[in-house]
């Protein structure tokens, strides 16, 4: 079995009259960087909160369909047994630091699962090392950046040494560096310690060249799923109004112009940009 | 928002800082005991000056002359209250002891509103979340706390931001007698519980994710360790307590008025 996967998967949340996502059928393995995206509204959200039991258990509703995190039949366990699994950051970085120091919020989930003291500040300081923020570990939270909040909320997860984290468009708050710095650090996690990323976001021009794998929905459905150099390059991907990389728009327009640049679709401006040099070349 | 920067925590290193609350706590009980122990002004006056050491180690001059001119007003009224009440009791007659009794009266308040407030201005809420939690209050009143003073300034800079955005639609804050003031301030307040509601539910999914609930025996990153300096609170606070029961009980309390020998 995949380490995710999901079957026919429809959701209601209570009082709402319309499923929010619809027959969801998804399979995510070990070690890949998947990217979800699509337009606001489309069901991104609730699909990530099925990931970690926040659906059912937190929000009640219906829940049609299977998930299964890990071997965990998601719907029977409670959320802290899944939350070992699935390590979840989400958009606003402010609302997910509740203690008073940096330090001890990193602490947080290790203490809810009663790890002992020593072993605590060992898997702490490694988690505040791997996401940059050793340094500020004695701070209180709200005296931080959004993008330093967003990565202790990293470190955060990263302490309680999950195979997954799903990121819920993480740097929507922050600016286009902080985001930057932000994806690096999620790559080098995925990379290094081969932790499985889901991530949800719309600046595809940033992340996309990241990503194994990468899922659009659109109106509570998974409408592509597969390799992002074939899924960006569809007219169908630009139509639903996903904002494709600048990079494979650029090639799809030089190349509806006739212009020779090969077949491997760039998802990045670098990558572009090695293929242009090669073209002029060429010629 | 002036108001709110009294209840911003700043990281501060100092003897007294570091000591464990709960023995500092046990500390603020004693002189509170004794503070009501005592109705003379003498060994009120030791015990305020007993303060004032604590207060320059800790480095808080600014903060607690602060809190002691935020307690003039009911030091006043006290005053006042006394003064007037044995006046009259007393047939309308002018004494030296009335006026000491009086000044007695306020100034046990105001050893009791200083004690506190040494207590409160050294004692980080962290520590003293930590403090309660060592102390078995369950964790999740700790946590109720500990989060509270984590959002105060967080709560601060939102309510300043609606004000703007009201002020900007033409809300006048400041306009009106007393009670259509209170009257202007619901349309900032609406929106500020809205949004801290809505904060709420966005916290309590951050902490299902995080395993919120797991295991009944949580443990803790930091312990409290008694150092030296707490042995050291403690002796005084013994030996405080033990002085003072001993003068209450076998020596006569002398009255200033008496030791300055000025006729009654």
């Amino acid at each position: 079995m995949a380490l995710v996967e999901t079957r026919n998967l429809t959701y209601t949340y209570p009082g709402a009259t319309r499923a929010s996502i619809r027959e969801v059928s998804l399979r995510i393995e070990k070690g890949e960087f998947v990217l979800i995206t699509g337009p606001s509204g489309c069901g991104k959200t609730t699909l990530c909160r099925c990931f970690n039991g926040l659906i059912p258990s937190f929000y009640q509703g219906e829940l049609e369909g299977e998930v299964f995190v890990a071997g965990l039949h998601v719907s029977e366990h409670p959320i802290y047994e899944v939350a070992k699994h699935v390590g979840f950051v989400f958009q606003n970085p402010e609302n997910q630091l509740f203690a008073l120091s940096v330090e001890k919020d990193v602490a947080f989930g290790l203490e809810n699962l009663g790890i002992k003291r020593e072993e605590m500040r060992e898997r702490v300081d490694s988690a505040l090392k791997l996401a940059g923020v050793y340094d500020l570990r004695e701070r209180a939270p709200h005296e931080l950046s959004g993008g330093q909040q967003q990565r202790v909320a990293i470190a955060s997860v990263l302490a309680m040494q999950p195979e997954i984290i799903v990121l819920d468009e993480p740097t929507s708050f922050l600016d286009p560096l902080s985001a930057k710095k932000i994806f690096e650090v999620i790559y080098d996690l995925n990379k290094r310690l081969s932790i499985t990323v889901i991530l949800v976001e719309h600046r595809l021009d940033l992340t996309a060249r990241y990503a194994d794998h990468i899922v659009i929905m659109d109106d509570g459905q998974v409408v592509m799923d597969g390799d992002p150099h074939d899924v960006l390059r569809s007219e169908e991907a630009r139509l639903i109004g996903i904002g494709i990389p600048k990079a494979t728009r650029l090639f799809q327009l030089l190349k509806a112009d006739g212009m020779n640049l090969g077949e491997k679709v760039p998802l990045s401006s670098e990558e572009l940009a090695e293929m242009l040099r090669e073209a002029v070349k060429d010629q | 928002m002036s108001v709110f920067s009294g209840l911003k925590f700043r990281k501060v290193y100092s003897p007294i800082h570091n000591l464990d609350p709960r023995i500092k706590f046990i500390y603020v009980c004693s002189i509170f005991a004794v503070a009501i122990m005592f109705g003379e002004l003498l060994p009120l006056m030791a015990l305020f000056l007993l303060q004032i050491p604590f207060v320059v180690v800790a480095g808080v001059k600014r903060e607690w002359l602060r809190s002691m001119r935020g307690a003039a007003f009911l030091a006043t009224f006290i005053f006042l209250t006394n003064f007037i009440a044995s006046y009259i009791g007393a047939g309308y007659v002018f004494t030296a002891k009335i006026l000491e009794t009086a000044v007695a009266m306020t100034l046990r308040f105001i050893v009791l509103v200083e004690s506190f407030s040494v207590f409160f201005l050294t004692t980080s809420p962290d520590h003293l979340g930590l403090a309660l939690e060592q102390t078995h209050v369950p964790y999740e009143f700790v946590f109720a706390f500990t989060t509270a003073v984590r959002f105060v300034p967080v709560l601060a800079e939102e309510a300043e931001t609606i004000m703007d955005a009201q002020k900007a639609r033409g809300l006048e804050l400041e306009r009106g007698n007393f009670l259509k003031r209170i009257r202007n301030y619901i349309p900032v307040l609406i929106p500020l519980i809205v949004s801290a509601i809505r904060r709420s539910l966005e916290l309590a999914e951050a902490m299902e994710s995080r395993a919120w609930g797991a295991t009944k025996k949580r443990t803790n990153l930091y312990t409290l360790k008694v150092h030296r300096g707490d042995v050291v609170l403690i002796a005084l606070t013994a030996l405080t307590l033990v002085a003072a029961v001993y003068a209450r009980l076998y020596l006569p309390v002398p009255s200033l008025s008496e030791l300055l020998k000025i006729p009654s």
